[in-house]
């Protein structure tokens, strides 16, 4: 008796039907084990992160952005806060302060202006070359100096930020100082710089001809006592070199400079209580736990995915059903084969055992497969996550 | 006693020896690898902790001595060596602008002037320039030589000595210890300073280059400034506005932050100028160290104020 | 079974038979076909000859009477022994062929063997079937998809089915009915003779008349008392 043999060239004659039937069994069982699996992923990238990181501070406003923006690098910026916070939280005694400037772009990677106390405190170690020292330098992700082939030694250019904005951001040549190892975080995908580099970007320092000394008079529209104003004409340096970096100052008052938030790293659990009650009634700043921000978000996901998962129980059913039917239909149309094999001396048993070989050759084909699809999710769920839904 | 046994004392007396220097070694390297390396951006500063931190620090303040260490530029190994210290301690007041074009560790930085931060002394000298008819950008300066008044020294003393403390708390005591003897002389200095300016107050004084702000405040000095350079013979103008200060009002002294060349000493004295040494001690010294520098110049500074108007 | 003398190989005594809610009744006095013999049977459409068949195979079970197959008693086995009786001993031999298009013609031939427990396919039956293939004369089709035979062939390979488990009776339903005359000769004297290689009886249903002298005796319809009630 071989009733697999004889299912399985029944399958395979009806490749058509068979290959439907597969496509949607696969299909039904890996859509929710996918996005699981990805749900997952996302979560435990979330969730990692959010708890490396106990405090953050930031403008009074939507705590989810300023957690997107602080720690996954999302590209909406959040509220300004300026450089009287980290005084605030230095004062308190209780925590030290990482600033965090993430507004521009190069080449489609956040620029991340902070301090070197940062990769000490993540934990990033270098592959190859050292930290920022100069003014314009830049230290890469792992994912960017391998998607836009770049190293120590090479240039990378700010994004403008706009086509037109003609008057603000300068885009500034910045050098790659060292590049990361892989850390698999949204450290990866980023370019670190000194926050007083992104200010650089920003327009709020830069460097010049020394006006006083200059020769070339064409620069200069009005001279008075103590004050030369000078036209469009004067040089602004788009790149910070060995030769012109002395020339690089700042304006206005170094406490109105901008940050996009605070990374708060408090001494220990009473400190982060203590500093947590310094802020509930602020209406400048609001002081988060990450995790208690993600814990949100997760509940929000996991109601929409609530509705995900019913809408594929009753694809899922639907599905079922069709089968059901595409297997009466084909019963009906393998009537007289059945009732042949009837009258040569087979139970009626026989049938369902045919039926049932031919389920179990379509279901174990569409079971590998789907194993196949969830495996090739799981060993990319990272850099999925990371490309498709934490971008 | 027998050869034996002379013998038998002299191995046991060689052992001994080598487990005592095997101890002092090891207590030597502990003490090294304990040692809490200190970068600076300005010579008292360097001193200071030096004073401070006893054979537990290991400072380092690497600006050569031939450059003004405000307006140095490290280069990148000396960044490096910044990046990599425990402490880096920053004189505040807009001293060392180098610090604002390169990446330091914000928490290894100490602001010592931090608590002086609401007095500090701003300039106007300098060229205010803007880009275009709408961007107006003061390039106003805060004066810097914030350790000439020594009341603020024996403050910025006490900044990097709570900075110390708070990097090895067991030796917090050791180090309160270091500062209390060091701001008593800081202190003594304060005395001698104000006790001196009492003698004639408001003796009017010039001085070569606004360095001594923060002096002047504190001890009530009547200090008029131009810029001239010690190395650098001052050109006809220079003079001419000298001699313009001087007769809107007589003045006998001028502060200098090195000796002036011989011409323009010369050219002072015809003037009826005494030139007076005073080393802000910006740089380390070469010989001497920054009490040895401050004692001189209040001695050189005693001339002027002994002497009857 | 299978004994060479001329036992009687079908026994039929006073069968009667009738479809639940239908009209029509079947009824057999007596019938007797000896061991060997190839018998036809004939009578108008709509007598009962299908049913008939189906009677000897233990495919229906009659409400009056015995059905006799060898020393078998089919009529009084319980279903599963009819079916199992019916698979080892009875080949069937269908107008239409009854081919499965999915397979290809050996595994046409071989597909009682893979579908029914009361088989074991083994390397001589394989053999077997190589062999009575290569004697219809397609042994060069048998890997050819059943469907792309010609109806002669396909009612070839039909009969090679019916005979690989070497059944002591075969039952022919109008086995001829739907092949020209040149086929339905020769697909006849195959047939013979692979019957009478196996020692084998016979006993088809058929139409045509002038097949009805090769066949060793004719069994009328109409000599039967079959009527509506």
């Amino acid at each position: 008796m071989d009733s697999l043999y004889v299912a399985w060239r029944y399958v395979t004659w009806n490749r058509g039907k068979t290959l439907v039937l597969i496509a949607s069994i696969t299909l039904v069982a890996f859509l929710p084990l996918a996005l699981q699996t990805l749900l997952n992923e996302s979560e435990r990238q979330l969730r990692t992160r959010a708890l490396d990181t106990p405090l953050l501070l930031g403008a009074a406003g939507s705590a989810l952005d300023l957690v997107m923006s602080s720690l996954y690098f999302d590209d909406e910026v959040p509220a300004r806060i300026d450089m009287r916070a980290p005084a605030v939280i230095d004062e308190s005694g209780l925590a030290y302060p990482l600033p965090l400037y993430v507004r521009f772009m190069a080449r489609g990677a956040p620029i991340v202006g902070t301090t070197l106390d940062y990769f000490d405190f993540r934990g990033l170690q270098l592959a190859q070359g050292r930290l920022f020292g100069l003014l314009g330098e830049a230290v890469i992700g792992a994912e960017v100096s391998m998607r836009l082939g770049i190293g120590v030694g090479d240039s990378l250019v700010s994004s403008p930020d706009n086509l037109f904005d003609i008057a603000g951001v300068y885009p500034l040549k910045m050098t790659v100082a060292g590049v990361l190892a892989d850390s698999h975080s949204p450290d990866d995908r980023a370019v670190f710089v000194d926050v007083k580099t992104a200010w650089v970007i920003e327009g709020l320092g830069h460097g010049h001809q020394d006006l006083a000394r200059t020769a070339d008079s064409s620069v200069i529209l009005r001279q008075d006592a103590g004050t030369v104003t000078a036209n469009a004409r004067l040089v602004q340096y788009t790149e910070i070199t060995p030769e012109n970096i002395d020339s690089f100052h700042f304006h206005g008052s170094a406490a109105d400079y901008p940050l996009t938030a605070l990374l708060v790293v408090p001494d220990d659990d009473k400190a982060a209580a203590r500093l947590r009650g310094r802020f509930i009634d602020d209406s400048r700043y609001q002081l988060v736990r990450p995790n208690t921000v993600i814990d949100g978000l997760m509940e929000s996901i996991f109601r929409i995915k609530q509705v995900i998962d019913a809408v594929i129980v009753i694809v899922a059913i639907a599905t079922l059903l069709t089968i059901v039917l595409v297997f009466a239909l084909s019963l009906r149309i393998r009537r007289e084969e059945l009732e042949t094999i009837f009258r040569i001396g087979c139970s009626r048993m026989t049938t369902v055992r045919l039926l049932a070989a031919e389920i179990l050759i379509i279901v174990t084909v569409s079971a590998v497969l789907c194993a196949g699809l969830l495996w090739l999710i799981h060993i990319n769920s990272a850099a999925l996550v990371q490309g498709l839904i934490l971008r | 006693m027998s050869v034996e046994c002379h013998g038998r004392l002299f191995r046991i007396s060689v052992i001994q020896w080598i487990v005592w220097g095997l101890l002092l070694c090891g207590c030597m390297s502990a003490v090294a690898a304990d040692r809490l390396v200190v970068y600076s951006v300005n010579y008292p500063l360097a001193y200071f902790a030096e004073r401070i931190g006893g054979g537990h620090v290991e400072v380092h303040f690497p600006a050569p001595a031939a450059v003004d260490p405000a307006f140095w530029m490290p280069d990148a190994d000396t960044v490096a060596g910044y990046q990599g210290a425990d402490l880096i301690l920053l004189n505040g007041a807009g001293y060392a602008k180098w610090i604002e074009r390169v990446s330091l560790p914000r928490r290894k930085l100490v602001d010592t002037s931090r608590g002086l931060a609401g007095s500090y002394i701003t300039v106007t000298e300098g060229v205010t320039h803007q880009h275009g008819p709408d961007g107006d950008h003061a390039h106003a300066g805060t004066a810097f030589t914030t350790w000439l008044d020594f009341n603020q020294a024996a403050q910025q003393a006490g900044e990097i000595a709570a900075a110390l403390s708070r990097q090895r708390p067991e030796r917090a005591a050791a180090f309160n210890e270091n500062l209390q003897r060091l701001q008593e002389e800081l202190l003594q200095l304060d005395s001698r300073m104000q006790a001196l300016a009492a003698a004639q107050p408001g003796l009017p004084l010039l001085a070569s280059h606004p360095v001594y702000q923060y002096m002047a405040r504190r001890y009530g000095l009547q200090l008029r400034s131009v810029t001239w350079e010690p190395e650098v013979q001052p050109d006809d103008s220079s003079w001419r506005e000298l001699q313009s200060m001087l007769v809107r009002q007589a003045s006998h002294w001028m502060l200098w932050e090195g000796n002036p060349r011989m011409e323009t000493r010369k050219g002072l004295e015809r003037l009826g100028v005494q030139t007076v040494l005073f080393r802000p001690a910006m740089n380390r010294p070469a010989t001497g160290d920054f009490m040895t520098v401050m004692r001189a110049n209040i001695e050189a500074l005693t001339v002027a104020f002994d002497a009857p108007d | 079974m299978g004994t060479a003398t001329r036992e009687k190989m079908i026994s039929i005594q006073t069968l009667g038979f009738s479809y639940p809610g239908a009209g029509f009744r079947l009824q057999v006095p007596a019938l007797s076909v000896a061991s060997g013999e190839k018998l036809a049977v004939i009578g108008p459409s709509g007598s009962g000859k299908t049913t008939l068949l189906n009677l000897i195979a233990g495919i229906s079970v009659p409400d009056a009477g015995q059905v006799q197959v060898g020393e078998t008693t089919v009529s009084q086995l319980g279903d599963a022994a009819r079916r199992s009786f019916r698979i080892t001993n009875i080949g069937f031999v269908f107008q239409n062929f009854q081919l499965l298009d999915y397979l290809s013609v050996l595994d046409n031939v071989l597909h009682p063997y893979r579908i029914s427990s009361a088989l074991t396919l083994n390397r001589p039956v394989r053999q077997r079937a190589l062999e009575l293939l290569d004697q219809m004369g397609i042994a060069g089709l048998q890997s050819h998809p059943a469907h792309a035979l010609s109806q002669g062939e396909q009612q070839r390979a039909a009969i090679c089915r019916a005979l690989l488990p070497q059944p002591a009776l075969i039952l022919a339903d109008e086995a001829t009915g739907n092949l020209d005359p040149d086929n339905k000769q020769l697909i006849l004297d195959m047939l013979f003779a692979r019957v009478d290689d196996n020692g084998a009886t016979l006993l088809a249903v058929t139409h045509d008349h002038e097949l009805l002298p090769r066949f060793d005796r004719v069994q009328d319809f109409a000599d039967f008392r079959g009527a509506s009630s």
